[in-house]
């Protein structure tokens, strides 16, 4: 049964995902540490405040926002580019990993002579990627949990949930893709590379649309932008972080009907 | 209605990107209860007809049937009855053979675990220790296991005994003849026609995607070719004898000719050797390696 794809993938990325999750638990509790020295600074916004405009729109530092209350510090350190960063390298190194991956080391061969859909094993390794991303945005979300008290970060936890859902739709979006193009194309580097590449377009787009005119239109096809930046002082925008999800789904299930019509390829 | 074949094949080819035909119009059929060999050289296209069997890749046109069931329609329901070793059997690193075969039957799913275990006994299989650690001989048992282990009404087998010891291969010949007698069926693919002629009833004969010949094993060997040595009192032309329709002049010294003759060039060639003093003559059947090695000059001077 395809469900066992799910279980030896769980099994495989065990060691790995909680390598991961320790490290980013790990920054994220240095960066939740030094807090309150930088609450304590009066003039850092004022610093940032004079920051040039290109650069406060690229890092996500939004009007109002202040880095010196809990959100808008862990905003601008965190959520606007390495939590992100994380999710993602996670994401998609895992989607990339599950397919394309299998099929460079010629593994895929005995799974898919067995009597199961190619879309089955597809979907099972899917699985797999979304669990892997899940778990690291709960143990971001667990560690910032455990310091809020102690550094007094003073977090809305309806904030910090929906924060932690828009970074795993990002992830999410992300891990499918890759996994989609690794199963719909016989390539490690496109199943990494489109993904990445869209990371990146989508990142550069939200972050300088509102300074480059001609960018502005494409600021659709921006998944950061879909989102929202600034999670924790603003929430997240829902519909734009369905729709993200939904473009996940739908670069899946492309892949998972692309992939029955081509030939699996030999190492 | 009478059981489908076990293997049929209608005109099944396949053309890789940039124009490889790896497989061109093979119309084969394989019955149950038979072990077939399905020998050729490497690259001749052996494993891309066994890959279109399981449906890993599509043909370019025509078709096949396992059991009766399209390949490409019914694809699962065929591979639920296909055991398959692949010719390159890649594993995972660091399950042991035991959590990998226990992991394969729940892939597969309605599988009796004891035909497992007591094949594992029987091969002395290394259950405990991570894939990565084991030798080439173990790691070709676990494939092995996991192709017999669900009693599949057609085995197939791409080059199983490659690089592995003779008490293996041994054990291997006789896992292949008791599923024969089982009434199941073995498609074995191979380069080495010793492996062939030891397990085989029938053998498909593939070279460059092309289905050069299907006979039985008995029928290759005794199909006429000859050994002959003819020991001439002086030296004399061999053109004389090359000429012979079927003749095949191997090796000339002094006054010793060497040559191989189907059957059918016998009588010819006695009567051009007698026309000259001879010593001696030795007439003798060819073994398999050198019938193979006629059939592709056959297809390669057709070609």
């Amino acid at each position: 049964m395809p469900v066992e794809l799910t279980f030896r993938g769980i099994r495989d990325s065990r060691r790995a995902l909680i390598g991961w999750c320790l490290g980013v638990a790990a920054y994220v509790a240095v960066l939740a540490a030094i807090f309150p020295s930088i609450k304590d600074m009066p003039n850092f916004d004022e610093l940032i405040e004079s920051y040039p405009d290109v650069l406060k729109s690229f890092f996500g530092i939004s009007g109002g926002a202040s880095i010196s209350t809990g959100a808008g510090f862990l905003d601008i350190e965190l959520f606007s580019f390495m939590l992100p960063l994380f999710v993602l390298v996670l994401a998609i190194g895992a989607g990339a990993r599950t397919f394309a991956g299998e099929e460079d080391a010629g593994r895929l061969e005995l799974v898919l002579a067995y009597p199961l859909r190619r879309r089955d094993a597809v979907l099972a390794k899917a699985a797999v990627v979304g669990l892997e991303v899940l778990v690291l945005c709960a143990a971001i979300g667990l560690t910032l949990v455990v310091f809020d008290p102690i550094v007094g970060l003073e977090l809305s936890y309806g904030r910090l949930v929906a924060a932690l859902a828009g970074l795993a739709v990002l992830g999410l979006l992300h891990g499918w893709l890759a996994l989609g193009v690794g199963a719909a194309v016989p390539s490690r580097a496109l199943a990494i590379g489109v993904p990445a590449g869209l990371a990146a377009a989508g990142y550069l787009v939200n972050g300088l649309h509102e300074l480059a005119g001609w960018l502005d239109p494409f600021r659709f096809l921006s998944s950061f932008w879909l989102v929202g930046a600034s999670p924790l002082q603003n929430g997240i925008d829902a519909v734009g972080a369905l729709l993200v999800l939904a473009a996940g789904a739908v670069a899946l299930l492309a892949g998972s009907v692309l992939v029955e019509r081509r030939d699996l390829q030999t190492p | 209605m009478a059981e489908a074949p076990a293997i049929q094949t209608f005109r099944l080819s396949k053309t890789y990107g940039g124009g490889v035909r790896a497989l061109v119009d093979l119309d084969l059929q394989v019955e149950r209860g038979e072990v077939f060999g399905y020998l050729g050289p490497n690259g001749a296209g052996k494993s891309t007809t066994i890959r279109l069997f399981l449906d890993l890749i599509h043909p370019t046109s025509g078709s096949a049937r396992i059991l009766g069931l399209d390949t490409r329609a019914d694809g699962v329901e065929a591979r639920k009855r296909i055991g398959y070793l692949p010719g390159d059997l890649r594993l995972p690193d660091r399950l042991t053979a035991a959590e990998y075969l226990a992991s394969l039957a729940r892939l597969r799913g309605d599988v009796d675990t004891a035909l497992g275990h007591s094949l594992c006994e029987r091969l002395d299989l290394v259950l405990d220790r991570p894939l990565r650690h084991l030798s080439k001989g173990n790691r070709q048992k676990v494939g092995l296991v996991q192709a017999f282990m669900h009693r599949p009404e057609l085995v197939v087998l791409d080059e199983p005994t490659a690089g592995l010891d003779p008490l293996l291969q041994t054990e291997i010949r006789a896992l292949m003849r008791e599923t024969a007698e089982d009434g199941r069926t073995v498609f074995l693919s191979s380069h080495s026609l010793d492996e062939v002629q030891h397990t085989a009833d029938r053998v498909g004969i593939i070279r460059m995607g092309r289905l050069v010949d299907v006979d039985s094993v008995e029928g290759l060997r005794t199909r006429s070719l000859r050994r002959v040595r003819v020991s001439f009192a002086e030296p004399v032309a061999a053109e004389e004898l090359a000429r012979i329709e079927g003749i095949r002049v191997q090796k000339v010294e002094d006054s010793v000719v060497r040559l191989s003759a189907p059957e059918t060039a016998m009588d010819a060639l006695v009567k051009t050797v007698a026309r000259h003093p001879v010593v001696d003559l030795v007439s003798e059947p060819a073994d398999l390696e050198e019938i193979f090695l006629e059939l592709y000059r056959e297809t390669a001077d057709a070609g």
